[in-house]
């Protein structure tokens, strides 16, 4: 058998978290390292279920997947699911070593998991390199070899190791090769994850869930992702390619449809009010940049939107960029940018005193 | 000669006595509640800095003309050994154990970037004893027969005791949060 490395070389996967990072990089150094292997089932982003899918439909080969990513000197798997979730006690009963973390957004990052798995609590740690070469935790704690990858990436693993990299290059398109999972969700009829391929047009993902013809706006990739015109969104594809024009990517794989009745300064301010609440209170544009980011938000849905608070949310979202331990307010810093592009009619019509979502118009609500 | 050596070393002492408590005010005013922002911030850390670099020159001239005088017998080895010199051995102990802590900070302080925070932290936390050491030393050697230096002494004790005493009782905005965080779910 031709070596799981060649094979994850020729096939290009790459990782299906969000990064999508290099896969055959990833393993090559996990390999030399006799890494520990963590498999990434939270689906920590908003709206994600993929990870779920996976371990529901396809479980059998995730723990093959899982096996040939581990070295022989490492061989240590352990699959990190939110506590208290299906996937958890699918895992469990499947009697597989489940790390269990907190329900939490920051918790499902991949420092965290490792962190977590070390013996420290569930909060992101700095990267000064890879913890795939082993590293340290914030308090100078060894912290031994760890690789983290996302379950439908490990799936992936499986498939090209029994249908080979030229099936896997088949599907897909040339820059983003092979078979993906997203999962649409929210104001749909048939919420639920489709296994599909990049370049597919969005306006099919949006038809096979049945998305409400009224909707006006959509989530691509939850708090770390952008927000985007359905009208736009339906004549792109599915690629990072086309999805580089609201400034985002195909990420971790989640359309998230916004309820057409629901006013979607709303919408992004139960977003941002929730992305306050999940710091891990150690970086600072995590402790404070976030909540004050939300506060400015908060500021547009409960008072006229005028020009200057305008600026005030974008400065706000411009100081949180490159300068936390994870990328978290990374993430959110994108969000509002693209949510402040977006929803610029929507917020002169603020301006103006009306809302043009139906029902609640003007009307304050946090979900 | 001798006698000029003897007021410098005096002198340089005190100088270096005033200098290290406005270091520690400094220092401390730059953690804790109130802490300051933006440009003063800037402007404390800076003068906290240079000003430390300053006292270790006047101390440089302290510790040097002391050893160099003949009035009293205090050798190179004294100058860098705590508790080894004939005169006074206690006094001078005390400024010598405060001298070698002032180079372990100031190295310390100068390798910052290339060493693990927490050395650097530990090393530094050694300045709140090192003050109360330099001020006994100080108070018991240089100043008893002057009232004017001895005034100074006392002044700096007053105000450095004042700032310990406000920082011991405040906490950083940042810690307290950092702490209820800590409450939540997390493993």
């Amino acid at each position: 058998m031709t070596d799981i490395l060649e094979l994850l070389d020729a096939a290009g996967l790459t990782g299906r978290g969000g990064a999508a990072f290099s896969t055959a990089v990833k393993v090559r150094a996990a390999r030399e390292e006799g890494a520990a292997v963590i498999v990434n089932a939270c689906d920590g982003e908003i709206g994600a279920a993929k990870d779920g899918y996976v371990v529901e439909h396809h479980l059998a080969e995730l723990v093959h997947g899982a096996e040939l990513v581990a070295s022989s000197r490492g061989r240590k798997v352990r699959y990190a699911a939110h506590r208290g979730s299906a996937t958890a006690s699918t895992l469990r009963r499947a009697g597989l070593d489940v790390l269990e973390t907190p329900a939490r957004y920051v918790s499902s990052e991949e420092t965290a998991l490792i962190s977590l798995a070390s013996g420290g609590l569930a909060r992101p740690m700095t990267k000064r390199k890879p913890f795939v070469y082993g590293g340290r935790d914030s308090d100078g704690r060894a912290v031994r070899p760890t690789v983290v990858l996302n379950a439908e990436t490990v799936w992936r693993v499986a498939q090209v190791a029994t249908h080979g990299p030229a099936w896997f290059r088949s599907i897909g398109t040339r820059e983003e090769p092979g078979p993906r999972l997203v999962t649409v969700t929210g104001a749909v009829q048939h919420p639920g994850v489709l296994d599909t391929e990049a370049g597919t047009p969005i306006a099919d993902l949006l038809d096979a869930a049945a998305a409400d013809s009224r909707a006006e706006h959509l989530v691509i990739g939850g708090l770390g992702g952008v927000l985007a015109p359905v009208a736009a969104a339906r004549a792109l594809a599915w690629s990072t390619a086309e999805l580089a024009q609201f400034g985002g990517s195909v990420g971790p794989g989640i359309i998230d449809v916004l309820d057409p009745h629901r006013c979607p300064v709303a919408v992004v301010d139960s977003y941002l009010a929730f992305a306050a609440g999940e710091s891990a209170g150690q970086c600072g544009p995590c402790m404070f940049g976030v909540p004050a980011l939300s506060a400015a938000w908060a500021d547009l849905l409960d008072h006229r939107p005028t020009p200057a608070r305008v600026e005030i949310v974008r400065a706000r979202a411009g100081l949180l960029p490159n300068r936390g331990a994870c990328r978290f307010p990374d993430g959110v810093a994108r969000f509002t940018a693209s949510a402040l592009q977006t929803l610029r009619p929507h917020l002169n019509a603020h301006r103006d005193g009306r809302c043009p979502s139906e029902r609640t118009s003007g009307v304050r609500s946090r979900a | 000669m001798n006698q000029l050596l003897w007021y410098v070393s005096r002198a340089t002492g005190l100088v270096s006595l005033v200098l290290l408590t406005t270091v520690l005010v400094l220092g401390a005013v730059t953690s804790g509640r109130r802490a300051p922002h933006g440009e003063r911030a800037t402007v404390v850390m800076g003068l906290h800095r240079w000003l430390s670099l300053g006292m270790v020159v006047f101390l440089g001239v302290h510790v040097g003309t002391a050893v160099a005088e003949t009035y009293v017998s205090i050798d190179a080895i004294s100058a860098v050994i705590p508790f080894t010199s004939s005169y006074s051995t206690l006094w001078v102990g005390l400024g010598t154990l405060a001298v070698d802590l002032i180079i372990a900070v100031v190295v310390t302080s100068w390798l910052r970037l290339r060493i693990p925070e927490r050395a650097w932290r530990a090393v530094h936390l050694t300045s709140y004893a090192l003050w109360p050491i330099a001020l006994v030393h100080g108070f018991a050697m240089g100043t008893a027969s002057e009232p004017l230096l001895r005034a100074v002494t006392v002044a700096c004790g007053l105000v450095g005791i004042g700032t310990l005493a406000w920082r011991a009782n405040t906490r950083h905005a940042d810690a307290a949060r950092r702490s209820d965080v800590l409450t939540q779910e997390w493993t």
